[in-house]
């Protein structure tokens, strides 16, 4: 493994304002180091800020106070819509727990899309995804809508959708949380292939079976990092 | 990628094939409008060109104002009048007398009151009348019982490709020669149709046939455009010292110029236009609101996609022009349907004799680039809305 920072949070808070003006602090100061390549799971209780963390991580959130540095250049300042598209587009997959795909878009359309956005031609898209699709064990759905998918199918769907613009990482919030255990075991191994293609992935998870996969799990209370290198209680 | 959008906001509007019909539909009803609104204004301005064809902008023409009430007396307007205004004026270029009346007019057995017109030859070429077939009286007939009858009189009395000239007709009792037959004109003197009347000789027609009957009127052709208004009043000052009234007395005449009174006329057919015109672009205002608000239903409809859509790399330029480009695709589509139905309902009117329409280049052309930019300028909010939406925020949206 590589020794190269790949996402470094340096203090970073986040707060959500009320229309009463009262602010909401999310985030109360977090520190962060996620070497290129790692596999991270970010636990914690519910509000705790994993989801906040990770969109900040995912460029969705502007931060309110701290420093935000990918590849060691520094995001966090960075309000310019082109660039964050960019970075989301072609950095970052996402991956979300309620799959969100375009429903009235066809599997090979919705794993497109993002090489769309890329400014890719029709031809080279369409490769991409059917490859995708292929890989994920999806090769004989191409054309079919979400809605004729299965959950767990779904999401490999979204998972190929993340990984179409061949991104360094991959953020994924509660990746298994919409599915029953067998699938979300089948997710799960897509998901350490990342390791093997050197990808860096953060992924949101409140269940001990799914943090298992990951290298490092960060554990998080409060708006605040507790645990760096949380250990998993050994019957899992 | 521009393509790509294009089918994307295509694909969408179809998929809600109702609501973006109904949203159409106001586009659809204001460009037909705008069309109808054109087409009956080109009708109308058509009207007055056709109308006013014969009267050349140089004309002038003074008649008695003997029946106008308040009038102290009757008018002593006549043809004498004539030569005083040309030997006087400096604008008028030139100038002809005539008298104008009813009478019974049989030939064949057939019998009908037409229009006498009692005129010097100068008459026809101040009047821009053209000849069909024969010939005008000429100066030395202006005692000769010879008559050119308007177009709409020989239809009247002859079978068509009948020979005319030569014919007698008997014109109030009296024994007249046709030696002309005027092409249609379409023109108008005052009330009266050119194409309608029988023109004789002015002496002829006071004396023998008209009598005290006739009305005079006197036809008078200004030099130059720009003098018109200093023709008329130099003639007003003529015609008054010619008939001695007094500085206290009202004029015993009145005079029209051509010029204003095509204008007038056109003004009329502009007002009415303008006001239609209005109504037309505000019912394209209102359809461009109401696609407004099915844009905005639309982007809250589909926040979540929009989230979806900002999360994957989806700019704000993307999504701004995906949204732009359905509410282009709505007023466009919405404003060619109106175009055809506008043009293929005006023949339809017309020759149903509803309205009068002729079809107009403007109107299409009006309407169709006015409905793209209601679709740019209604649609361009809402767009904006949507590709500023707060990422997170519209993720989490249902």
């Amino acid at each position: 493994m590589k020794d190269n920072i790949a996402i470094e949070l340096k203090d970073v808070k986040k707060s959500y304002y009320l229309s009463n003006g009262e602010e909401i602090p999310v985030l109360k100061g977090i520190d962060l180091r996620i070497k290129e390549g790692e596999f991270v799971a970010l636990m914690g209780e519910s509000g705790g800020g994993k989801t906040t963390l990770l969109n900040i991580i995912g460029c969705l959130h502007p931060l309110s106070e701290g420093e935000y540095l990918l590849d060691g250049e520094d995001i966090g300042s960075v309000r310019d819509d082109f660039t964050l598209a960019y970075i989301r587009n072609k950095k970052m997959g996402f991956i979300f727990q309620q799959f969100n795909l375009f429903t009235r878009k066809t599997a090979i359309k919705n794993v497109a899309l993002p090489a769309l956005y890329a400014g890719a031609d029709r031809q080279e898209r369409e490769e991409k995804a059917k490859d995708l699709l292929n890989r994920v064990g999806l090769g004989d759905r191409l054309g079919h809508k979400p809605t004729e998918l299965s959950g767990g199918q779904q999401q490999r769907v979204a998972v190929a959708r993340a990984l179409v613009n061949e991104p360094e990482i991959i953020l994924a919030d509660e990746p298994t949380g919409a599915l029953d255990s067998k699938s979300g075991l089948e997710v799960m191994e897509i998901f350490k292939n990342f390791k093997k293609d050197g990808k860096t992935v953060v992924m949101v998870t409140h269940t001990a079976e799914v943090a298992k996969f990951a290298d490092r799990i960060i554990f998080l209370r409060d708006g605040k990092v507790i645990d760096r290198n949380y250990k998993l209680k050994s019957n899992y | 990628m521009r393509f790509e959008i294009f089918k994307m906001a295509f694909e969408s509007l179809f998929s809600n094939k109702t609501r973006s019909f109904l949203s159409m539909l106001g586009i659809i009803i204001g460009v037909a409008t705008v069309i109808a609104v054109f087409a009956i204004g080109q009708a109308a301005r058509n009207a007055v060109d056709e109308q006013f064809s014969g009267l050349s902008a140089k004309s002038i023409m003074v008649m008695g104002a003997g029946g106008r009430p308040g009038a102290t007396a009757s008018s002593k307007l006549s043809l004498d009048d004539v030569p005083a205004i040309k030997e006087n004026s400096t604008y008028i270029e030139s100038a002809t007398g005539m008298v104008q009346g009813n009478g019974t007019v049989s030939y064949n057995s057939i019998e009908s009151s037409v229009s006498l017109v009692g005129t010097d030859p100068d008459y026809f070429s101040v009047s821009n009348l053209d000849l069909e077939k024969g010939r005008f009286f000429d100066e030395d007939e202006t005692k000769d019982k010879v008559a050119v009858i308007g177009s709409d009189v020989y239809s009247a009395f002859f079978e068509e490709g009948e020979e005319a000239i030569g014919v007698i007709l008997t014109i109030a009792g009296k024994k007249i020669e046709i030696i002309g037959v005027l092409k249609e004109s379409g023109g108008t003197l005052g009330r009266l149709s050119k194409d309608e009347a029988i023109y004789i000789p002015y002496l002829i027609a006071n004396s023998s046939i008209l009598g005290d009957r006739a009305q005079t009127m006197l036809a008078l052709e200004v030099n130059n455009v720009d003098n018109v208004e200093l023709a008329t009043e130099e003639v007003t000052e003529i015609l008054r010292e010619e008939h001695g009234l007094k500085a206290s007395a009202e004029d015993d005449f009145r005079i029209f110029d051509a010029g204003s009174m095509v204008g007038a006329a056109q003004d009329s057919a502009e007002l009415m236009s303008t006001i239609l015109t209005l109504v037309a672009a505000i019912t394209l205002v209102v359809s461009g609101i109401g696609i407004m608000n099915v844009m905005f239903v639309t982007v809250a409809e589909r926040t979540k996609e929009i989230g979806i859509a900002k999360a994957i790399g989806g700019k704000q330029a993307d999504i701004l022009s995906q949204f732009l480009m359905e509410s282009v695709i709505l007023s466009t589509i919405g404003g060619l349907i109106g175009v055809i139905l506008g043009q293929s309902a005006i023949p339809i009117i017309s020759n149903l004799n509803i309205l009068a329409m002729a079809s107009s280049f403007t109107g299409p052309l009006l309407g169709f680039s006015f409905s793209a930019l209601v679709g740019i300028t209604f649609g361009f909010y809402p767009a904006l809305k949507a590709s500023r939406l707060d990422p997170v925020d519209a993720l989490r949206s249902e």
